[in-house]
């Protein structure tokens, strides 16, 4: 039985997206798998269990069945985040220990889904460095690519996690840096004896927000469309032009939704002629009727917000980090990402695992 | 006041022209052909004679003593010329000349230097940039204004001097007279409060209009038209009135304010009678020049035709006057004379046959009904009617008695001889029902106005010091808004009564808080990031049991730390439930003219969409206080509809008081809101269930 740990130097790099995507094809290659998930960040109750949201949609992507309340043991609500700051809490890694074996029983790998970065879990006294050596698991590190920086935190890893460490998967890496990358980055890391698992492109879709999210995140209130607020919105813009530049510049980006203050009927107009996916109103002012009904027509839901435009921007720009494999086409989406950019024959090797097809 | 403007012993045109169209040369005509009486003299250094009056090249070298000083002289010149009025002896001044504030920086930076120059020379002036003024008494006209309006007892003042023209023009057609004009201009020194202190105090002026477009200091305003209002009525059209502001607001109140607002309160406040359109303001000065005040709101409409009848019954139905039934001693009189078929009640209706006879007979058995304080004298123009001889009726009667009448004579070309008798015998007529029913309410209101007992303002210091010390420490901290418990320090020691609340930072502590309080119980998110706590789902109401109250704290907590991650989470309150009562929404705003306003709503959630609210300027009245709640639309709602019993409205009131005190206590606070405050039944009170502070400025 293998344990394969999917951990990362900095939060929010994409490893839920990794880890769907390795469990993907490790199932069709053969092997029996399973999800474990030591320290969950996103509580949510299932059936009354509480577990983390992450870890739950893994679970179900894929057709896991093992019992819910064993795959994320320790869940940071803000009950147990102010325990912890006001005394240390015990018996934490006691128990993460006992599910895991509990996990593991009938398994060839195990994914194990860490959280933050390899460094994180302080406040509870449960590293992702302790977790992964108590359960001596292999270690596969992504990197959200956002510069060259990143190399030295991938050193530091591989120096941190010694034996355990097999290589890194880059994410995210925009077209722009690509050929970087492939020039210096690879050869560099090469030299250093960092084996590169994979690289994922930048993908649109995967950094997608559904329209309801984005309601949720925003404090919002939807006006009209209610049936379409599982609709991808990929871009944001904002309205603050004049009205005959407007159309062709909300043109020129799909699927985007529109940022404009409640009184700018104008701007609310020609974005909801030039087919944006949703309009954001900001100021808490609401439209007029008029606007209302045409957006209905064209089913373009429509959300008030109490921010100003800016603050809005802001704090999409926050949430553009943290994003979450939510939706049915993004999961899709990712899973093919990896399948599609993984190197698996380096990556068995490194487990010391050949595919067994059934 | 201002006697140096308005009779002055001589006249100098600075700037005076030969060319007829020159601005200078349309003055000099204007003083010389309205009849000014005392020496006038032209100042030009290229023309010896102007209009066949010496010229001279300078005010310095005119030999005889100057009383005012109208200059049209380009505007990089004026500041010269004050300086030499300053060497004359002459202290008032109007200056003509465009090209100041109104044009741009260049301008801005001449008119600073000018204002300067005058308060150095102790020179006053009117202007820059205006059209002049007129006192139609002392025969001044130093205008550019094509004509002189009649004698008459209409003071106006105008912040546009374009149309101060345009309603003079329409006064000379139609034979309305004014005591003075002036046109204000740029008001960069004489201001409109104090033109409207000088008409005060004018003898031949009865009724004050005037129209603004900004004022500069709002309480200065507030101030001089409340003592200017109890003298003589003060009309004003104000424009240019918009939301704007309003938009950046985080409270409701704040939302729910701005421009239009500030002004309606502080006329509200100050006895200004407002006028919405220039033919409000025409139609009110018209009524308020020419009859006497109503002694109460019960009107009589005396009409010959069913139709223009009901439309005053109407509009009289929308006004706060009252269509009273006439005393049975007058509907026995009445019937003397009309036809069985006429209608006795009010409106009275004497048919379309009636004569002048007839008007004349009903109008003076109307008026000796004691319960009547008004009459509207309504008259189509049949083919058997005399229209001259029924006005002449009318006016005959209308100067016997010490009541309002007003007219509508509706149509225009057979009605326009009658109409001009009426005006002839200050009785004004109307083209409209609705227009005569609406001047007579504005007179009511200002009888109610100048007969208000002098208002209490109840005294609810030595509150302040207590809470001084928060909003201190909030300064220190950089911070605008109060937290929680600062906000339930000071409403606690302003006397509020609030819910019985407890901070609790696990689910445990939320079980314990619960049961200590008693369920139900609501509980809110605490977070000095989070402002609206419901829009992100961080409330929730009537839990009653441990389990949920353990399943909302799990519920509200994870769900902020999802949605806004990097805010601290405090705790959670838990709070008593308040069940029963009336949400209604009180706040404190801060208008840049007019200082701290207060709002009163019915309301809850849906406040920002009724707007159902009204506002006065800090500080307010108890009677203040009395009217704020009787203003909105759903005060019934608080009086108890369908046999609800009432609800605490004297408690509301003394909030509202509290408020009121707190904002004056407190110059700091930029915004307030107690939203909802819950108002149980009478004798119960009133209880703040939630409420925001944030202060800023100095």
């Amino acid at each position: 039985m293998i344990s394969l740990y999917v951990g990362s130097t900095s939060g929010y790099s994409g490893k839920s997206l990794v880890s769907m995507g390795l469990g993907h094809k490790f199932k069709k290659d053969g092997f029996r798998v399973g999800y474990f998930k030591p320290v969950g960040i996103l509580p949510i109750k299932v059936n009354d269990v509480l577990t983390d949201n992450d870890a739950w949609r893994i679970y179900r992507a894929l057709e896991l069945k093992d019992p819910i309340s064993e795959i994320c043991p320790v869940v940071l609500t803000q009950e147990l985040a102010v325990k912890g700051y006001l005394k240390d809490v015990k018996g934490l890694l006691a128990k993460i220990v006992k599910s895991y074996n509990q996990l593991s029983k009938d398994k060839d790998i195990i994914l194990v889904g860490g959280y933050g970065s390899i460094y994180s879990g302080g406040v509870l006294g449960i590293s992702g460095l302790k977790v992964i050596k108590r359960l001596n698991a292999k270690v596969v590190i992504v990197v959200k690519y956002e510069g060259e920086f990143c190399v030295d935190y991938i050193l530091q890893a591989k120096k941190d996690l010694g034996d355990h460490f097999i290589g890194v998967i880059l994410n995210k890496v925009t077209h722009e840096y690509k050929q970087g990358v492939e020039d210096y980055i690879v050869p560099f890391l090469k030299r250093k004896d960092v084996d590169i698992l994979g690289i994922l492109p930048h993908d649109s879709i995967v950094g997608s927000i559904t329209i309801e999210e984005l309601n949720d995140m925003l404090g919002g209130k939807v006006l009209c469309c209610h049936d379409r607020l599982n609709n991808l919105v990929e871009h944001f813009l904002i309205g603050a032009m004049q009205v005959d530049r407007a159309t062709e510049y909300f043109k020129r980006t799909k699927n985007n939704a529109v940022i404009v203050g409640g009184d700018r009927a104008d701007i609310q107009l020609s974005a909801i002629e030039s087919g944006t996916e949703c309009l954001v109103l900001t100021g808490e002012l609401y439209p007029s009727e008029i606007i209302i009904a045409r957006a209905e027509l064209k089913d373009i839901p429509i959300l008030v917000v109490r921010d100003d435009t800016y603050s809005v921007a802001k704090k999409l720009e926050r949430l553009s980090v943290r994003l979450r494999l939510r939706d049915k086409a993004k999961v899709a989406r990712s899973t093919d990402l990896v399948a599609e950019n993984v190197n698996f024959p380096l990556f068995y090797e490194k487990l010391g695992i050949k595919p067994q097809p059934r | 006041m201002l006697n140096n403007f308005f009779s002055p012993k001589s006249i100098a045109v600075i700037g005076a022209s030969r060319t007829p169209g020159k601005v200078g040369y349309d003055i000099l005509k204007n003083i010389i052909q309205y009849g000014y009486e005392e020496a006038v003299y032209p100042i030009n250094p290229e023309a010896s004679e102007i209009l066949g009056l010496k010229a001279y090249p300078s005010i310095l070298n005119v030999p005889n003593e100057i009383g005012l000083a109208v200059v049209a002289v380009p505007p990089q010149r004026v500041s010269e010329v004050i300086g030499q009025c300053r060497e004359r002896g002459i202290s008032a001044a109007v200056i003509i000349t465009a090209g100041f504030r109104e044009s741009g920086s260049e301008g801005t930076k001449l008119e600073n230097e000018l204002v300067k120059k005058a308060k150095e020379s102790g020179v006053r002036f009117i202007g820059p940039n205006c059209l002049g003024m007129i006192d139609t008494h002392s025969r001044v006209n130093v205008s550019f204004a094509a004509g002189m309006p009649n004698k008459g007892n209409i003071g106006f003042f105008s912040q546009s001097g374009a149309l101060g023209i345009a309603v003079l023009d329409l006064a000379l057609a139609e034979d309305i007279g004014f005591s003075k004009f002036i046109s204000m201009g740029n008001k960069a020194d004489i201001s409109d409060e104090e033109i409207m202190q000088a008409l005060a105090e004018d003898d031949n002026t009865k009724v004050i209009l005037g129209y603004i477009e900004g004022v500069s200091d709002g309480r200065k305003f507030l101030e001089v038209a409340s003592q200017v209002s109890k003298k003589k009525p003060l009309i004003i059209l104000k424009s240019g009135i918009t939301r704007s502001g309003a938009k950046a607001a985080s409270s409701h109140t704040g939302a729910l304010a701005g421009r239009e607002a500030a002004f309606d309160a502080a006329f509200k406040q100050s006895g200004v009678i407002r006028a919405h359109s220039v033919g409000e303001l025409f139609n009110y000065a018209l009524a308020f020049a020419n009859q006497p005040l109503p002694q109460g709101p019960n009107v009589a409409i005396i009409t010959n035709s069913g139709g223009p009848g009901i439309l005053a019954a109407d509009a009289s139905d929308r006004s706060d006057l009252q269509l009273v039934p006439l005393h049975k001693q007058t509907v026995g009189e009445l019937r003397t004379f009309l036809p069985p078929v006429a209608s006795f009640y009010n409106p009275i209706d004497i048919l379309g046959d009636a004569g002048a006879e007839r008007y004349e007979k009903a109008l003076y058995a109307v008026l000796q009904d004691k319960k009547v304080h008004g009459v509207i004298v309504l008259l189509t123009p049949t083919a058997v009617i005399d229209v001259e001889a029924a006005a002449k009726a009318v006016a005959n009667i209308a100067n016997l008695i010490d009541k309002p009448i007003l007219t509508s004579f509706m149509g225009r070309k057979s009605i326009e001889p009658g109409s001009k008798i009426l005006m002839k015998y200050n009785v004004p007529n109307y083209s409209y029902p609705e227009e005569a029913v609406s001047s007579l309410n504005a007179m009511y209101h200002y009888h109610l106005w100048i007969n208000e007992h002098d208002k209490t303002y109840p005294d609810f210091g030595g509150l302040k010091e207590k809470v001084l010390d928060i909003f201190n420490k909030v300064k220190e901290e950089n911070r605008e808004r109060l937290s929680e418990s600062e906000v339930y320090e000071i409403l606690k020691t302003y006397g509020f009564s609030q819910p019985k609340s407890l901070l609790a930072r696990t689910s445990d502590e939320a079980v314990a808080a619960a049961k200590g309080i008693g369920y139900p119980v609501v509980m809110k998110i605490i977070s000095p990031q989070i402002i609206h706590k419901s829009d992100i789902g961080g409330v929730r109401i009537n839990l009653n049991s441990k389990k949920e109250v353990t399943d909302a704290f799990f519920d509200i907590t994870t769900r902020v730390r999802h949605i806004m991650p990097t805010a601290h989470i405090s705790g959670v309150m838990i709070q008593e439930m308040i069940r029963g009562g009336k949400e209604v929404i009180m706040g404190i705003t801060r208008d840049a003219q007019f200082g701290h306003m207060i709002m009163f709503g019915l309301g809850g959630v849906y406040v920002e969409v009724l707007k159902d609210i009204s506002f006065r300027i800090i500080p307010i009245s108890q009677e203040d206080a009395h009217e704020m709640v009787r203003e909105t639309k759903t005060f019934p709602l608080l009086r108890g509809v369908r046999g609800e019993t009432e609800a605490d409205i004297e408690a509301i009131e003394k909030s509202l008081l509290i408020l009121s005190q707190l904002a004056l206590d407190f110059p700091q606070i930029i915004e307030a809101d107690i939203n909802p405050l819950l108002v149980k039944k009478r004798g119960e009170g009133v209880v703040a269930v939630d409420a925001r502070f944030a202060i800023g400025g100095d």
